[in-house]
Order: C-alpha cells, then sequence, then structure tokens
C-alpha cells in the first residue's frame, strides 16, 4: 500500500507540474489580458499609454517562460498571489467558493445514485419489462433535456406553481434539494443505462451460477456477487467524468444563483484573471486526481479478480 | 428440481424489490407532502421588509474595487456628489458645496451632519483617509481622478489634481469613490458607509443583508431591513418574482414582461440608459474612408426594427451618441434612411448595383462585421444588418469575437463592429468623447483622428464652466454626427418589474447607480 501511495505521489507531483505548464500556456495565449478590465475602460477614460504602461508594470510583456517561473516561483511558497479583479488573495477565493460547489456536487452524485441504482438494478433484473422501457426512455430524455432546461422546469414546478422550495440561494438543505435534483438526474441516464448493462453482464457469469448451486439466497447473490462485480466499469466512468460534472454545476450554480465556485471561474475567465484561473485548475486538478486515485484503490475491494491476480505477482 | 427451487427464489426475490420500492415511494410522498405543509416563500414577521434581486453577483464588497457597484446600490455607501436623475446634472450628496474655477485647485465644503453606520462623525479627515485608499486599491481610480494631493480641515477638503481636470467632480460620481470609514477591519464582507442601510451578512455570490441605520442624515429608511439577492439568469429572476420570493427584481428576462404583467400585481417599468448600441466603423478600412459609404451604412440600419423585433420595444432609437434628454445632446436634423437612401450615398461613391451586387471597378463591396455575445442583442443587430445589406448587394460576413476591446484594437481586418459603450454615465460626456474619438484613447477602435474633433475635446478638458462644457460636447457629438464616424442604433431601457400591492416608491434611475434608498417602503 506505502509503495502504492508513494508512486502515486510521485506521479502527483508531474501531472502537478504538467497541467499548471500547459493551463499557464494555454490562458496566456489565448487572446486578451486582464489589463481593460482593471482599468474599467467600459466606464473610465483611458489613453493607450495607460494600457501600455499597466500591461509593462503587471509584467504581461515578459516571455511566458519567465512569468510561469515567476508564479512558480510563488506556488512552492504556497503563495497563489491575488486576483487581478478584486485584489483578494486567489485562496480565500476558492476556499469561500469550494464548500457550495463541493455540497452541491455531492448532492447530485446522490440524487444520481437514489436514481441510478434501484432504475439499473430493476432495469436489469426485469429485462425487457414495461419498467426497463420506462428507465430507457427516461434515460433518452435524461440525456436529452438540457440541465438548465430541466432547472427551470423544477423552479416552476416546486417554486413557482407548489411553492414547496426555494428557487435560488444557499440558505441550508432545503435550498440544495432543487439544483441537486437537476444536476443528480441530468448525470443520471448514463450510469441507468451503464449499470444495467454491467449488471445483466454479471447475471450472466459463470460465478452466479455456481452461487445459485451453492444454495445462496438471491438477494445475496444479487448484492454480494452480481451487484458488486458490476460496480468497477460504472466506477471507472464516475472517476473520468467528475471533471466534467464539476464544469457542469457552473450552468447550475447560474441557474439557482448557488455560490460556488463554477460561477467565479467563468468570470475569471472572461476577465482574463489569470491568478484565479490557475487556482481553480490546480484545485481541480487535486480533486481530480484524488477522486482517481480511490477510484483505482476501490477496485481491489470491489473485484476478488484483480486482488488475486495482485497476490499472485507479489 | 434444482431449476423448480431457483425459479422460485427468484420469483420470491423479485417479490421483496417490490415491496422494497412501495416502501420507498411512500416515504417520498410523506417527504413531499411534509415540504409541502411546511411552505418556503412566506414571511410571518411583521416587520417592513423588501427582497430585492439584482442581475450581477459579487464575491467582494469592497467599495473601491467592485465593479458591480453593490454597496452604493444596496444603500450601504454614498459618494460626495450624485446625479440628479431629473436633470442629469451633479448634484451635492456628502459634498455640500464645491469650487474648483481653475480646474486644478478644488475646495470641497462636507455636510456636517453624516456620521458613519459605526456612530463615527464623517469629517474631512476620514473622507481624505478613504480617498486616498481608492487611490491605492484601484489603479483604475488613480486614472480617473488624477489626483496628486488632498488636505483636511474640519469639514472641508482641498484637493489638487495633477494636471488641470474639469470634470473632476463628476468622477466623484462614480461609485468606487464611495465615502467609508477605513480604520474599518474587514472592508471586503463588511464596509462601514454613511448610507441608509447597514450590511448585517454577507454571502458572497449570493446576497446581502441589510439593515435600517437609525441615524442616517438623510432621515433614517421606512423600511426594517432589505435582502439584496444575487441571480445571474433572467429566467430564473422572472420566476423569482412570480413565486412571490422577491419583491422586486432588476432585469427580468425581456420575453416575460407580458405574462408577468398578466398576473396582475406586478408593475414593469423601464427607462432609457446612458448607454448607446453602436455601429462601430473602421475608419483605415479603404471603403470606410468615404464618407458617402459611411452614410450608406447608417442608412442601412433600420433602427426601429431592431428596437421593435430584438429588443420588443424596451430601448430608444439612437441618434446621437447621447441620451437626448442630456443637457448636451444636440438636436440633430432628420436624415433619410432605408435601403433607397443607401443605394443613393453608394451611387455618389461610385458604386453601382450590377447583377445583384454592389461594386465599383469590378470590385463587390463587402464588410466584416464583428460582433460579441457578451450583450445578446448585439449579434442579432449584426444579423439584421447583414440581412438589409444584401437586399442591395451588399455581402457582410459576421465574426463573432470573445474579447472586443482586445480584438479590435490589434487587429485592423474589420469593417465594422457592434460595439454597446456608456456614453455619460457621470453626467458628463468627457469620459466617452475621449476614450473613443480622442487619438489617444483606448476605445478609439474607429481610428479618428480628425484634428477639429481633437481640439474640441483638448479645449473641452480645459474648460470649467458647465455651460461651456455643455456647449462643446453638443459640437463634438455633431461633428461625429455629420461625418458618421460612428453610427448609433439604440438606447437599450433598464427594466424593473416589482410587487405593486406591496412596493412603494420605488424609482428606475436612468444611471443605474441609485436602487435601494430611504425613501423605498412597503404598501
Amino acid at each position: 500500500m506505502i509503495r502504492i501511495l508513494s508512486r502515486k505521489f510521485l506521479e502527483v507531483l508531474f501531472f502537478m507540474l504538467f497541467i499548471t505548464f500547459v493551463s499557464f500556456l494555454f490562458v496566456r495565449l489565448a487572446p486578451g489580458d486582464p489589463v481593460l478590465t482593471i482599468l474599467n475602460v467600459d466606464e473610465l477614460s483611458v489613453s493607450q499609454e495607460q494600457v501600455e504602461a499597466l500591461k509593462e508594470e503587471m509584467g504581461f510583456n515578459k516571455p511566458l517562460l519567465i512569468q510561469y517561473g515567476h508564479w512558480l516561483l510563488n506556488f512552492i511558497q504556497l503563495d497563489f498571489g491575488e486576483s487581478y479583479v478584486t485584489g483578494q488573495p486567489v485562496m480565500d477565493m476558492i476556499l469561500m467558493g469550494l464548500p457550495a460547489t463541493i455540497e452541491l456536487a455531492a448532492g447530485s452524485l446522490i440524487v444520481m445514485l437514489a436514481v441510478s441504482i434501484p432504475l439499473g438494478s430493476l432495469s436489469a433484473l426485469y429485462r425487457n419489462s414495461w419498467i426497463d422501457q420506462v428507465s430507457r426512455i427516461l434515460s433518452i430524455l435524461g440525456a436529452a433535456i438540457p440541465s438548465f432546461w430541466l432547472g427551470l422546469i423544477f423552479i416552476d414546478l416546486f417554486g413557482v406553481r407548489f411553492n414547496w422550495l426555494p428557487t435560488m440561494g444557499r440558505d441550508g438543505f432545503v435550498s440544495l434539494i432543487l439544483p441537486s435534483l437537476t444536476l443528480g438526474l441530468a448525470i443520471s441516464s448514463v450510469y441507468v443505462r451503464l449499470l444495467r448493462s454491467s449488471l445483466l453482464d454479471s447475471l450472466s457469469q459463470e460465478f452466479i451460477r455456481a452461487a445459485r448451486a451453492r444454495g445462496l439466497s438471491e438477494p445475496r447473490i444479487f448484492l454480494s456477487h452480481a451487484f458488486r462485480h458490476s460496480l468497477p466499469p460504472v466506477i471507472t466512468v464516475f472517476g473520468v467524468s467528475l471533471g466534467s460534472l464539476i464544469g457542469g454545476v457552473v450552468v447550475i450554480e447560474v441557474l439557482f444563483a448557488y455560490p460556488g465556485i463554477g460561477k467565479l471561474v467563468v468570470d475569471s475567465i472572461r476577465q482574463r484573471d489569470y491568478p484565479l484561473i490557475q487556482g481553480y485548475i490546480l484545485i481541480m486538478a487535486i480533486i481530480v486526481f484524488i477522486v482517481n486515485t480511490c477510484v483505482d484503490l476501490s477496485y481491489r475491494y470491489l473485484d476478488p479478480e484483480m486482488k488475486l491476480k495482485e497476490r499472485g505477482t507479489n | 428440481m434444482n431449476l423448480i427451487n431457483s425459479s422460485l427464489r427468484i420469483n420470491s426475490f423479485h417479490k421483496y424489490i417490490r415491496i422494497q420500492f412501495s416502501i420507498l415511494f411512500a416515504c417520498v410522498f410523506l417527504l413531499s407532502g411534509c415540504m409541502g405543509s411546511e411552505g418556503t416563500a412566506g414571511d410571518n414577521s411583521k416587520e417592513k421588509h423588501i427582497s430585492f434581486l439584482y442581475n450581477f453577483s459579487t464575491n467582494s464588497l469592497d467599495p473601491h474595487v467592485d465593479s458591480s457597484y453593490i454597496p452604493l446600490r444596496a444603500g450601504i455607501t454614498e459618494t460626495l456628489v450624485r446625479l440628479d436623475e431629473e436633470n442629469l446634472t451633479i448634484a451635492p450628496w456628502l459634498a455640500e458645496s464645491w469650487e474648483g474655477e481653475d480646474g486644478k485647485h478644488w475646495t470641497i465644503k462636507l455636510r456636517e451632519d453624516v456620521t458613519f453606520q459605526n456612530g463615527k462623525k464623517m469629517d474631512a479627515l476620514a473622507v481624505k483617509a478613504s480617498l486616498e485608499r481608492a487611490l491605492q486599491e484601484s489603479v483604475a481610480i488613480q486614472n480617473a481622478l488624477k489626483i496628486d494631493k488632498i488636505e483636511a480641515d474640519g469639514y472641508t477638503l482641498h484637493i489638487s489634481t495633477k494636471e488641470p481636470f474639469p470634470e473632476f467632480v463628476s468622477e466623484l460620481v462614480n461609485p468606487n469613490v464611495s465615502i467609508i470609514d477605513v480604520t474599518e477591519e474587514d472592508i471586503v464582507n463588511k464596509p462601514v458607509g454613511t448610507g441608509p442601510f447597514i450590511l448585517k451578512s454577507f454571502t458572497p455570490g449570493s446576497k446581502l443583508e441589510l439593515e435600517r441605520y437609525d441615524n442616517y442624515w438623510d432621515g433614517a429608511s421606512k423600511l426594517d431591513s432589505v435582502t439584496f439577492a444575487f441571480n445571474e439568469d433572467a429566467n430564473a429572476r422572472s420566476l423569482a418574482l412570480t413565486s412571490g420570493q422577491v419583491d422586486i427584481v432588476y432585469r427580468p428576462e425581456v420575453e416575460s414582461l407580458e405574462s408577468l404583467q398578466a398576473q396582475g400585481g406586478i408593475e414593469v417599468e423601464s427607462t432609457a440608459t446612458f448607454r448607446v448600441h453602436q455601429m462601430t466603423m473602421n475608419m483605415e478600412r479603404e471603403s470606410m474612408q468615404d464618407i458617402n459609404v459611411r452614410r450608406a451604412v447608417d442608412a442601412l440600419i433600420n433602427r426601429q426594427e431592431i428596437v421593435d423585433t430584438i429588443l420588443l420595444g424596451y430601448a430608444e432609437p439612437a441618434v446621437g451618441p447621447f441620451l437626448p434628454s442630456l443637457p448636451f445632446a444636440p438636436s440633430y436634423e432628420k436624415r433619410e434612411t432605408g435601403s433607397d437612401q443607401a443605394v443613393k450615398y453608394l451611387e455618389e461613391a461610385g458604386y453601382t448595383l450590377k447583377n445583384g451586387i454592389m461594386q465599383k471597378d469590378g470590385e463587390p463591396l463587402t464588410f466584416t462585421l464583428l460582433t460579441y455575445s457578451a450583450r445578446a442583442d448585439l449579434p442579432l443587430i449584426a444579423q439584421v444588418f447583414q440581412s438589409d445589406a444584401k437586399q442591395i448587394g451588399i455581402e457582410v460576413d459576421i465574426r463573432q469575437i470573445d474579447t472586443p476591446e482586445e480584438y479590435m484594437a490589434s487587429n485592423r481586418d474589420w469593417d465594422l463592429a457592434t460595439y454597446s459603450n456608456l456614453t455619460a454615465p457621470r453626467g458628463d460626456a468627457g469620459y466617452y468623447l475621449n476614450a473613443t474619438y480622442h487619438p489617444t484613447g483606448a476605445l478609439n477602435f474607429s481610428g479618428a483622428h480628425e484634428p477639429e474633433l481633437t481640439e474640441i475635446i483638448d479645449k473641452l478638458n480645459q474648460t470649467v464652466d458647465q455651460d461651456e462644457r455643455a456647449a462643446l460636447s453638443e459640437q463634438a457629438a455633431d461633428f461625429v454626427y455629420d461625418h458618421v464616424i460612428n453610427s448609433f442604433v439604440l438606447h437599450p431601457s433598464t427594466i424593473v418589474a416589482y410587487n405593486d400591492n406591496k412596493v412603494k416608491n420605488w424609482v428606475t434611475t436612468r444611471s443605474e447607480y441609485y436602487m435601494i434608498t430611504n425613501e423605498l417602503d412597503v404598501k
């Protein structure tokens, strides 16, 4: 285990360095810089001379490698810099919005699990029955309906017509329901079908027949053998798509005025607020890396075959 | 036998699953029933409270940095002078009077009855400290105010600018020059100003909870508290008003206005702003150097159609850059427009319409038109223009760009651009004329280098007298119009919808600076 973790640690270092360099290049090579935003040209009279002077002062005219080196030097000292637009420390801004985003992502995952596990299982157990057909239609609808539209329908239904739930803001658990439901349903469509096909595959395996021959009860066969065996492919897809889940949070955050980091980063990209973009990419890379590592480690417990193989090589 | 047993076991397992799910669904229904009985929108307290929903969010309330101006808009802070919304002139606010005859040395007399929301007196020393912080925190404010030295004496400020700067006082209208108590510790999250409302709590990116400041110098608010929330989605804002969760919504979705009005009890107000959507002309392009081509472009813009179809009537067709109600807006002679008039101008420029193609010396007339999506109306205006130009044989290639200012400044491979400008945000034309038509201006995308116009602007920059300034601004606007340096399409309106059964004394301002005031009340 220690060997695996230390190898992962070295990987993470290389990965971080690589991702910060590539993202730095992409962000800086994109047209535009934050100077016009800083000078508030939309409302204040500014001369071209002042624009050039500020560019020079902020070091935007220096070669990219020098700019990156400067950023990296500060980063090593755990200084992520300050936002060009608000002047606040980047880490403070990210940490302020991160809990809301994590909360929203977690809420969506719970909805996703609550929908996809029963629906996927029932579709597999009652293959080609009406429940399978309904689940198929729901999955197609879920994949086809844009999440912002679904969100608006929910707001209209639960916020306006029934007046059950708040339509925006972050005031405790109740305000988390609608955004989580919207995002959770939008992502669950993939997992329902994935779990169904993975379960069908498991149920047709030899070891299921062997378990039945051994006289194990059906619930035990289903939960301890078939379901467990069907999880690795689902978890793999989840690990890979976590990044896009966090990206997808942006639309929901805007719609429900949920103050997370998704909206923050969209604004920072528009305003070319480089330190904030870099900080966000780094934090997201760390989160995605941690989740993927957990996914890798989970295989050892979910897939007995893998554990046996590892023992064999040792 | 084994097969039968196995089949029986599978059937009983399926029965077990059915029972489990029946219980689960029953729980969900019970839970939803509980939520319904709880309710969410009801506010049973008897305090006078208003919920306001704004269309931009902010993560920082630092009044000197926050470009969404929330502290001023929410009634926490105030500036030394303000814009008189009726006459569109500068009016006293925290400052009682001012003078600065040479445009360089200014004496500002402050009100003596103003206190910060923490009880401290607002004297010249406190204002000096606040101004100095604004200069230190914002390079934009440094550029805008050009302050060299500030001296405080009791309730009088003596300010010298680095150069003669006649629009100095109008620049003090800027919400980023709000006066705050700089000795407070957490200015980013809890600024203390002089306005009618004290900030009780701030959830970054979400909302502010405000409470009445009882010792407000201009008469305490009639409201006990205000919630100032943010939601950047126009649809969601409209729905929040319909659901009764908020009382006032800033910029609801235009398409939803009809249904909001039909609902009853909801009032929709709109007023034209100081913004102008314009067609910027790149005068460095060969075809655009001919004034008749520029006149043809101007004639082709069907302003009324654009206002009616794209803005659904919530805009005023524009003739010049300034809103007609501004004191320095010229009264223009009506110009002929339409495709026939455009063809006439083009014929004067030497073009002819052959085989459905407008051409000169065998070369077809084509335009590259830039647009950007940050303002949703602009790409649609570009499309209407493209379609109208096609009618007279002009091919228009629409190019979508991301950051217009950056692109237009560094690339000159375009002929026209839909762009949106604030033309007199603080009741003075100096900002717009300098930025857009002076050869050194950062927004001079048309590349205007007209010595006569530059001379007028330079003269404006030295003139203190307000009447003279108005005359010079008018002269500059006339020059721009006569020489068709840019073409002006419309002044978009600000739209506000509110619960008419509850909200009293709401005023939709043209400057969009003043929103939560001490006059706002409930019925």
